[in-house]
């Protein structure tokens, strides 16, 4: 595992997003490469447990086409990048603490806990950081 | 030689195609070949490609009416 790590600062809500950081995360994890993905701000509302499907993605041009079209679920692909390869997910602390949630809010089987911005930025600069 | 696995991912969005692939993959045996079937333009090129990432190797690539045939085998 040559490559330098990639870490994705996943802010946005919008599903064009939300689908490329899926994509990105869970195809820089199969390719041998560790990649760490912090979620917050209005992105987290996509994690949300009980979210009914039809409202889960939102916004962008080609939303609305990929879910007729069912591309990949972006949190399936999430869930993908940790089963085949090397993937971290973690939540910004700050956003979770201004819903009034814990961990247990979100969906299942994809957030390995809380990290700040301070310590994923401190991370990143031995990596490749994206924020979407 | 065991018969080739073939991985029909035809119906699947980018990168569908290439995360079955590399499920799949783990699950045959070393030196064995799996064909994977995509209709995702981005196939031909990105399943190469990632091949050569990880260090599989790339047999073939053959377009066949609406889709492609990619064989490929587990080198490790």
């Amino acid at each position: 595992m040559s490559s330098v790590p990639l870490f994705i600062l996943l802010c946005s809500g919008e599903h064009e997003k939300i689908q490329m950081a899926a994509m990105m995360a869970s195809v820089g994890a199969v390719s041998d490469r560790k990649v760490y993905v912090l979620v917050s701000m209005g992105a987290i509302l996509a994690f949300a447990k009980d979210c009914p499907a039809e409202t889960r993605y939102q916004g962008g041009a080609t939303s609305a086409l990929m879910q007729q079209k069912k591309v990949p679920d972006a949190i399936q692909l999430f869930r993908q990048g940790k089963e085949l390869g090397d993937l971290t997910m973690k939540v910004c602390p700050m956003v979770m603490d201004i819903h009034g949630w814990e961990l247990d809010h979100l969906v299942d089987d994809l957030f390995d806990g809380f990290t700040g911005l301070t310590s994923f930025l401190g991370a990143a600069e031995a990596g490749q950081l994206v924020t979407l | 030689m065991s018969e080739r696995k073939v991985v029909d991912a035809r119906d699947s969005f980018c990168p569908g195609p290439l995360m079955e692939l590399i499920a799949n993959i783990r699950l045959i045996e070393v030196g064995s070949e799996l064909e994977l079937l995509s209709k995702d333009k981005g196939s031909a090129e990105e399943v190469p490609a990632w091949l050569t990432k990880v260090g599989h190797q790339h047999i073939s690539t053959e377009k066949r009416g609406d889709h492609w045939s990619i064989v490929v085998k587990r080198v490790k």
